[in-house]
């Protein structure tokens, strides 16, 4: 009983700090949510090229960063980095480290859908006299993004869960401040439950948006 | 002087000659219908008309003007010479409505009021004012195929290309294509449609061209082709299909 007292009480007195590596997390999940989406848009657009330079790039980067573990990435950006002179803070680290890893997957999530479609349509596009450029953005891009909600509202989840590693480069998000609060009073358990269920809440919230989304954006009749 | 004169026009896939110097004509207010065996280069003849591929060698003359020169406003032409594909080719995210409104707004700049009055004229002119909100993954394929004409004839085309417009239609909804082409046809509507079906073929035109191997082989009436024609492979191809 004592033991929840002086959890409850640490909690409280640490509720501020708490609150803002809520805020940490949640600015950091939404941020490489969107810089991920448009950087994968953007990766995925440059995939359809013509191009063979720039396609053999794009094939590079998406290899390249869905081949590496995001902890090595950050590691290799906060901790290398300085070693040539560039030093950028955790928030930067955290924000670029994510926003190429979330959108190489991106990317690869759009091709996976652009594959589906149905090429007679993007044909038919051009027949018709529409441009490269707007055959993209009329025809392909509302497709494959509607195709795509269900893995890309799954990458947003990751990206929420993916944050707690960021506190590995200093960077005090949510699970740092817990990891502060469990220090305190070796209430690990408490404190850990605690995070698990702030994580569970958030993502609940995420799956119920998602949901709304493939029902709002759902191509009728597509099977 | 005709609307589409193709001369000497020779399309190769590789090692692979699949249009060996074809002439055509299309005179405006035509239905000229292209039949011959599969992989006889109907449909690379039609794809050529509109630049979706480049020929090799020969021309095109589009209203008098020459549209294989490489400095052709490809796109600009495209907004001429509409086309009907095969398996309709609808945007699906797109309800029917906006289907036909997109190249209006687009391309040719309409506003969207003044394409919604146009696309719903289309729609109205082939019986689909109905379905102009459905999307379409909830129409049949006579009704997609319906819809897909009516995006081509909204752009005011000189001329509709079909490439096998019945060949993913039962025979009741093919019926209704050819009725519905020989309604254009009596509208003046310029058309050349390439198909394997000789039901549709007898349904809208007197004539046929038939190609094979890359080549004109023939132009005369289906009866003609099928009873007089000098060439057994020809009088063969028009018999058999029309007992079967």
């Amino acid at each position: 009983m004592n033991g929840w007292l002086a959890f409850q009480g640490d909690l409280i007195e640490q509720m501020p700090l708490i609150l803002a590596g809520l805020m940490q997390t949640l600015t950091l999940t939404v941020i490489v949510s969107i810089s991920g989406l448009l950087l994968g848009i953007a990766v995925f657009y440059g995939s359809l090229s013509h191009n063979t330079l720039l396609s053999r790039f794009i094939r590079g980067y998406t290899a390249f960063f869905i081949g590496m573990p995001l902890i090595v990435l950050l590691f290799l950006m906060y901790y290398g980095l300085p070693q040539w002179g560039v030093k950028l803070s955790p928030f930067s680290v955290a924000i670029i480290g994510f926003t190429l890893n979330v959108a190489a997957y991106n990317s690869a999530y759009l091709t996976s859908a652009y594959n589906g479609l149905d090429h007679a349509e993007l044909e038919a596009a051009r027949a018709q006299g529409f441009s490269s450029q707007q055959i993209f953005k009329l025809i392909t891009l509302p497709q494959v993004l509607r195709l795509s909600v269900p893995a890309l509202t799954n990458q947003v989840i990751g990206n929420l869960k993916d944050s707690s590693v960021a506190f590995l480069i200093q960077y005090t998000e949510f699970f740092a401040r817990a990891q502060e609060l469990a220090a305190t009073n070796f209430q690990f358990f408490k404190a850990y439950m605690l995070a698990a269920l702030v994580y569970l809440a958030l993502v609940s919230l995420i799956v119920l948006a998602a949901r709304w989304l493939e029902r709002r954006y759902a191509i009728v009749g597509f099977n | 002087m005709a609307l589409i004169e193709v001369r000497k026009l020779v399309k190769k896939f590789g090692e692979q000659t699949v249009l060996n110097g074809i002439n055509l004509d299309v005179s405006e207010g035509d239905m000229k219908v292209v039949m011959g065996p599969s992989g006889c280069g109907k449909s690379t003849l039609l794809r050529c008309l509109n630049r979706l591929e480049d020929s090799t060698s020969g021309s095109i003359y589009f209203r008098g003007e020459e549209i294989t020169r490489p400095d052709v406003d490809v796109r600009a032409l495209r907004q001429h010479i509409g086309f009907v594909f095969q398996q309709f080719a609808l945007y699906r995210h797109l309800n029917v409505l906006d289907n036909v409104t997109l190249g209006l707004i687009k391309l040719k700049g309409m506003s969207r009021a003044e394409a919604k009055r146009k696309a719903l004229f289309e729609l109205a002119r082939l019986d689909m004012l109905s379905s102009a909100d459905k999307f379409p993954g909830q129409l049949s394929g006579g009704q997609k195929q319906r819809v897909a004409l009516a995006r081509a004839l909204a752009m005011d085309p000189a001329v509709v290309l079909f490439d096998e417009p019945t060949s993913a239609l039962d025979p009741v909804m093919s019926r209704e294509v050819a009725e519905l082409m020989n309604r254009l046809h009596q509208e003046k509507v310029t058309m050349l449609c390439v198909t394997h079906d000789l039901q549709l073929a007898r349904q809208i035109s007197d004539k046929v061209v038939f190609l094979d191997k890359g080549v004109v082989c023939a132009e005369d009436s289906i009866d003609q082709l099928s009873r007089h024609h000098p060439d057994q492979k020809i009088r063969a191809f028009f018999g058999q299909e029309s007992n079967s």
